[in-house]
């Protein structure tokens, strides 16, 4: 068989049956060889929404993600999808062609150094250089992706091997496996002493969690020590929704329940999270009083950007029951609870006209249990996580790390294929929507029932606020009131939508989103002066958040 | 401060590429780079000179994660300045 049908064969090793990509000149045996394949192969219409949806896929599912693009454009077309992948830890295995290595170094036609272009933003690439090796280094490929800190992996393949003729051995015991986890409990009885001195104990939990399979585990310790959490962007879903003392997201957009507590702890359990500035404000002045553990799989994270009292490396699986130490701290946690009474959110916007978060809330209650949100970047994706509630950090697709904008449509196709059974809604911002917007023409194509609720206040709604409040009102390329009409867009792509602007429209509307069997286009138009509250300021500490009224 | 980094890596195309990236993005400065292959020719040993304020750790923990990455050993300060 020829190299390009190798490729196939060991994407099915490996469980794959799903992919993403576009095809061109450098990868066209490999396109040829999927024509007869069994993996089925999903054309986006730029590479970037192609790997953004095997990232979808893979963040939906748990599975690795793959996705594929020719030499040149293509491949640097995937650049910004791997460099998110990377910053939220996705595993990603992505295939480029690569011109033939007789013309390799020549500048020839569609040719650039992928594998030198991946090294910031990939865990690891490969460049294949004989089709003996081929198979193999698609087997490490997986493995790499998936194993410890999981993350993306380039494979490029010259279009001279994806041509080269090789027997094919049936291999099982090749499809390499992740390399197992080394895990120490040594100072788990550091950690135990450190939970049942703590008056004040606080997890907080990231998207390491969940990815490690430890959900059951979370539940158990966070039972058998009662103390209030918080959770990054990637973590949320982590808490069950009936523990009550759950404060909600920390950090920049956090709630204020969450920061306060975080600020006033003097133990802070930190399991699968990194200490992103995000989530920090001020880093001298974050949880000032506060001990910590840190629990997570990657050694580089320890110590990294706040000193750990105690480090706990490996499987999070082992780790959380072998910390857990009967905290007790009952005043805290009415503390707590009382903090958390006393900064609840408000809903009672007064005026017509719809206020998102009041919609999302809406959103969140009427959509089936076990609904994947898949959201871009910006005021939305604050108010999304701010006022929707999810069961699993599976259901709630945000790009965190990079913050990319673009990702949410992408995406859900990618969670809709991952999860067909569940409802999978985009929500999206004007500004955000139009960076991907020609993956509707993937939604049309496949029929796929992805449910989009643009919300469009006309302009790019975060850089304006920080132009409002710290570029003295100078909205520098912020206007975006030219924008298309969205529901005359979604028809061209054959998707039905409808457009609401007042409060008492929501209900009716989405109703009628959910009624409507195939893929459908909620336009939400909301006031461009609403903003996302709180909002801690650069340079601040996080008990220094302003809120609506102060501003 | 110099750093002296003693490592054992992979003979792979990029692998050299890698650990200056890293080095590069984490924010310290090259001061020195020696390379010889092994006998084998499959693997280098690289002795790689840093220097930057930031503690080393922050350096050795992320270069650690590359996959090329045989073996990494931290050479002291002192040694450091004494070669220099």
């Amino acid at each position: 068989m020829k190299g390009a049908e190798l490729v196939l064969q060991v994407l099915q090793q490996h469980g794959v049956d799903t992919i993403f990509g576009y095809p061109g000149g450098a990868i066209m045996p490999i396109y040829d060889a999927l024509y007869q394949s069994d993996v089925k192969h999903y054309l986006c219409r730029h590479e970037q929404g192609g790997a953004f949806s095997a990232i979808g896929y893979a963040r939906a599912s748990g599975k690795v993600g793959v996705c594929m693009a020719t030499s040149g454009p293509g491949a640097t077309n995937l650049i910004t999808s791997l460099a998110d992948a990377m910053l939220d830890s996705v595993p990603v295995v992505a295939i480029t062609g690569q011109v033939s290595q007789a013309v390799m170094g020549s500048d020839a036609f569609q040719e650039i150094d992928v594998l030198g272009l991946s090294l910031a933003v990939t865990k690891h690439s490969f460049m294949v250089r004989s089709v003996e090796e081929l198979a193999a280094t698609l087997h490490q490929a997986f493995a790499i992706a998936r194993s410890g800190r999981p993350g993306p992996v380039l494979v490029d393949i010259p279009k001279d091997v994806q041509l080269a003729e090789i027997a094919f051995h049936s291999e099982p015991e090749a499809a390499a496996k992740a390399a197992p986890i080394y895990t120490s409990l040594a100072n788990a009885g550091k950690a135990r002493a450190l939970i049942a001195a703590a008056k004040k104990p606080m997890a907080y939990i990231g998207g390491g969690v969940h990815m490690a399979g430890a959900m059951v585990q979370l539940q158990q310790f966070l039972a058998a020590n009662p103390m209030p959490s918080v959770t990054t962007l990637k973590g949320m879903g982590s808490v069950a929704k009936d523990n009550a003392h759950y404060l909600g997201m920390l950090g920049m957009h956090g709630t204020q329940a969450a920061n306060l507590a975080v600020q006033q702890c003097d133990l802070l359990i930190c399991l699968g999270a990194r200490f992103d500035d995000r989530v920090t404000g001020n880093l001298q002045k974050f949880a000032p009083h506060a001990k910590v553990i840190h629990v997570d799989i990657d050694p580089a994270e320890i110590n990294k950007v706040r000193f750990a009292h105690v480090a706990l490396l490996g499987d999070m699986q082992q780790i959380l029951p072998a910390i857990s130490a009967g905290a007790d701290c009952t005043e805290w946690l009415s503390h707590c609870a009382q903090l958390k009474q006393q900064h609840g959110w408000r809903y009672d916007h007064p005026g017509e006209r719809i206020y998102a978060p009041l919609m999302l809330k809406q959103l969140s209650e009427r959509m089936p249990d076990n609904s994947v949100v898949c959201c871009d970047v910006g005021q939305h994706q604050m108010w999304v996580a701010q006022h929707m509630r999810f069961s699993s950090p599976r259901n709630h697709l945000s790009s965190g790390g990079l913050g990319t904008m673009g990702f949410g449509l992408p995406a859900a196709i990618g969670a809709k294929l991952a999860r067909p059974q569940d409802t999978v809604i985009t929500v999206s911002g004007d500004g955000s929507f139009m960076m991907n917007v020609q993956e509707l023409a993937t939604i049309k194509r496949f029929r796929l029932p992805v449910k989009i609720v643009i919300v469009d206040n006309q302009r790019l709604g975060m850089v304006k606020q920080w132009q409002q409040l710290f570029f003295n009102e100078r909205y520098s390329e912020t206007d975006l009131s030219d924008n298309p009409d969205f529901v005359a867009l979604a028809a061209a792509f054959a998707i039905p939508g409808h457009c609401i602007t007042r409060k008492d429209e929501v209900e009716s509307a989405l109703e009628a989103m959910f009624t409507w069997p195939g893929p459908y286009l909620l336009h939400v138009c909301i006031d461009d002066k609403d903003n996302v509250w709180p909002l801690v300021p650069p340079g601040a500490a996080n008990e220094e958040m302003i809120t609506e009224t102060k501003a | 401060m110099n750093h002296v980094l003693n490592i054992t890596a992979t003979n792979t195309p990029a692998v050299v590429e890698r650990l200056l990236q890293v080095t590069r993005y984490r924010g310290y400065e090259l001061a020195g780079l020696q390379l010889t292959p092994r006998s084998d020719a499959k693997s280098l040993n690289i002795t790689l000179t840093v220097s930057g304020d930031k503690p080393i750790h922050l350096l050795t923990s992320q270069l650690h994660k590359l996959y090329d990455v045989q073996q990494l050993e931290l050479v002291s300060a002192e040694l450091a300045v004494l070669s220099a």
